[in-house]
C-alpha cells in the first residue's frame, strides 16, 4: 500500500528530507540515460570520443543527477505536487561517483487554501563536494482532513499562513531566520562560484515565483530574495 | 557573441505520446524505483489517475528544434549550467503532449576566460485543449563553432 503522505501542517522551516545515497554511477547507467532520454550525446557514452575531446572518461548528463535530486523530492513529498524544480550544475560526475542527494526546507506559506513548501536542494559527491544545487515549491494538502474535503468536493481548509521568513525579521543574523542554523557548511562549500550565479539566477526564481503562486503579495517575493541572498553567506 | 536577433525563434509544437514503457526506462535509468512510476495500481492508490512520469521525465521529450538553427551559428560546444521546470500538473501514462521550443534569451555573461555566450531555451508543453502542462527552462553555455571551421 500507498506510504503515509505528507501534510502542510507537519512540516516546518529546517525540516531536512532524509538523505538519498544512489549506487554508483557507471557506464551501463549512462547508456541506459542516454536511451531513455534520447541524448546521445557522446561525451556521455562514448568513451573513445570522451577522451577525443580532452576529458578523463564520460560523464554522467547533468540532467541523470536532476533525476536523481528529483527522486529525493519526490521520495520525501508522497501526496504533494511538484511546482517548481531548478537546479545549477557545478560539478561534473564521473563513473564510479555516489551521489547523495539532500535536502532542506527553506519556508513554508499558504493563502486561499493552498498551501506550500519550498526546499533547499542540493547533491554532493563521495567526497563531499558540491555538484548540484537548487530548489523546490511543493504544493500540499494543509491536512488530511484538507485532503478529505478536497477530494469529496468540499472546500479547502483555508488558514492564512504567511511566509515563514518574513515572520521573523532579522537582518542582523539572517541565518537565524531560517530557523535551525545547519545550513551552513553545506552552503558555504561553493561561495566561490557565487558571484556568476546572480545574473541568470535572480530574474529567473522572480519569473517563477510570479506564475507559479499568483496569489502571494508581492511584498513576499521581494522580501524573501534578500533573506534567501543572506543565507548563502 | 550570439545574435540577438534570436531571442523569440521559435521551433513549431511537435506531439509526444507519454508511454508506459518510456516512463519505466527512464525511471530505471536514474535508479529510482518508485512503484507509482511502475505500478497502475498503486499509482491510483496514491491519488493519482495512472501512472506518473517523474519530474524530470520532459528532458525526455523531442521537438522540431534545432538549435544550431535557432541560436543561427554552428555550435561547437554546449554546457548545461541550469534547468528549470515549472509544472502545472503531473504528466501522466498516456498523454499526448505538444512541446514547443523557443530561444528566450541570449546574453554575455563574464567568465573565467573572457565573456561566454548564453542561451535560455525555454520549452512548453501543451496537451490537445492547448492547455499548459509544463515549462522548462536550459541555460546553456555556447562555444560557437568558428566560420569554416
Amino acid at each position: 500500500m500507498p506510504a503515509r503522505k505528507l501534510y502542510f501542517e507537519s512540516i516546518r522551516v529546517g525540516d531536512e528530507l532524509p538523505a538519498l545515497a544512489k549506487a554508483p554511477v557507471d557506464r551501463v547507467q549512462l547508456s541506459r540515460y542516454a536511451g531513455a532520454s534520447g541524448d546521445y550525446n557522446p561525451v556521455h557514452v562514448d568513451e573513445l570520443y570522451a577522451k577525443s575531446v580532452g576529458m578523463p572518461s564520460v560523464y554522467a548528463p547533468g540532467m541523470l543527477v536532476m533525476g536523481m535530486l528529483g527522486q529525493l523530492i519526490s521520495d520525501w513529498a508522497r501526496g504533494g505536487q511538484l511546482r517548481r524544480y531548478n537546479v545549477r550544475f557545478i560539478k561534473m560526475v564521473w563513473p564510479g561517483d555516489t551521489v547523495v542527494c539532500k535536502g532542506r526546507v527553506s519556508d513554508r506559506h499558504g493563502s486561499g487554501g493552498r498551501y506550500f513548501v519550498e526546499i533547499d536542494l542540493w547533491a554532493e559527491n563521495q567526497k563531499g563536494e558540491l555538484v548540484m544545487k537548487g530548489g523546490s515549491q511543493i504544493q500540499l494538502f494543509y491536512s488530511l482532513e484538507d485532503e478529505n474535503r478536497q477530494r469529496s468536493g468540499q472546500s479547502p481548509i483555508v488558514v492564512e499562513v504567511p511566509r515563514e521568513s518574513l515572520v521573523v525579521p532579522a537582518p542582523a543574523a539572517p541565518e537565524a531566520t531560517s530557523a535551525q542554523a545547519p545550513a551552513a557548511p553545506e552552503r558555504d562549500r561553493d561561495e566561490d562560484d557565487e558571484d556568476d550565479d546572480e545574473e541568470t539566477g535572480e530574474p529567473r526564481s522572480g519569473a517563477s515565483s510570479k506564475k507559479t503562486a499568483p496569489r502571494e503579495k508581492p511584498a513576499a517575493k521581494t522580501a524573501s530574495l534578500p533573506a534567501a541572498k543572506k543565507a548563502r553567506k | 557573441m550570439l545574435d540577438k536577433n534570436a531571442i523569440g525563434r521559435a521551433s513549431p509544437p511537435t506531439l509526444n505520446e507519454v508511454e508506459k514503457g518510456a516512463i519505466r526506462r527512464f525511471a530505471e535509468a536514474i535508479g529510482d524505483y518508485n512503484p507509482i512510476y511502475y505500478d497502475e495500481e498503486y499509482a491510483r492508490a496514491s491519488g493519482y489517475p495512472t501512472i506518473v512520469a517523474p519530474p524530470t521525465f520532459p528532458a525526455s521529450f523531442h521537438s522540431a528544434a534545432d538549435l544550431r538553427e535557432l541560436l543561427g551559428v554552428g555550435i561547437k560546444s554546449l554546457l548545461h549550467a541550469e534547468q528549470g521546470f515549472d509544472y502545472e500538473r503531473p504528466i501522466f501514462a498516456g498523454d499526448r503532449i505538444y512541446v514547443s521550443t523557443r530561444v528566450s534569451d541570449v546574453f554575455e555573461r563574464p567568465g573565467m576566460s573572457g565573456k561566454m555566450d548564453i542561451a535560455v531555451i525555454e520549452d512548453e508543453g501543451r496537451d490537445e485543449e492547448g492547455n499548459l502542462v509544463f515549462r522548462a527552462r536550459r541555460t546553456l553555455v555556447v562555444r560557437a563553432a568558428k566560420e569554416n571551421a
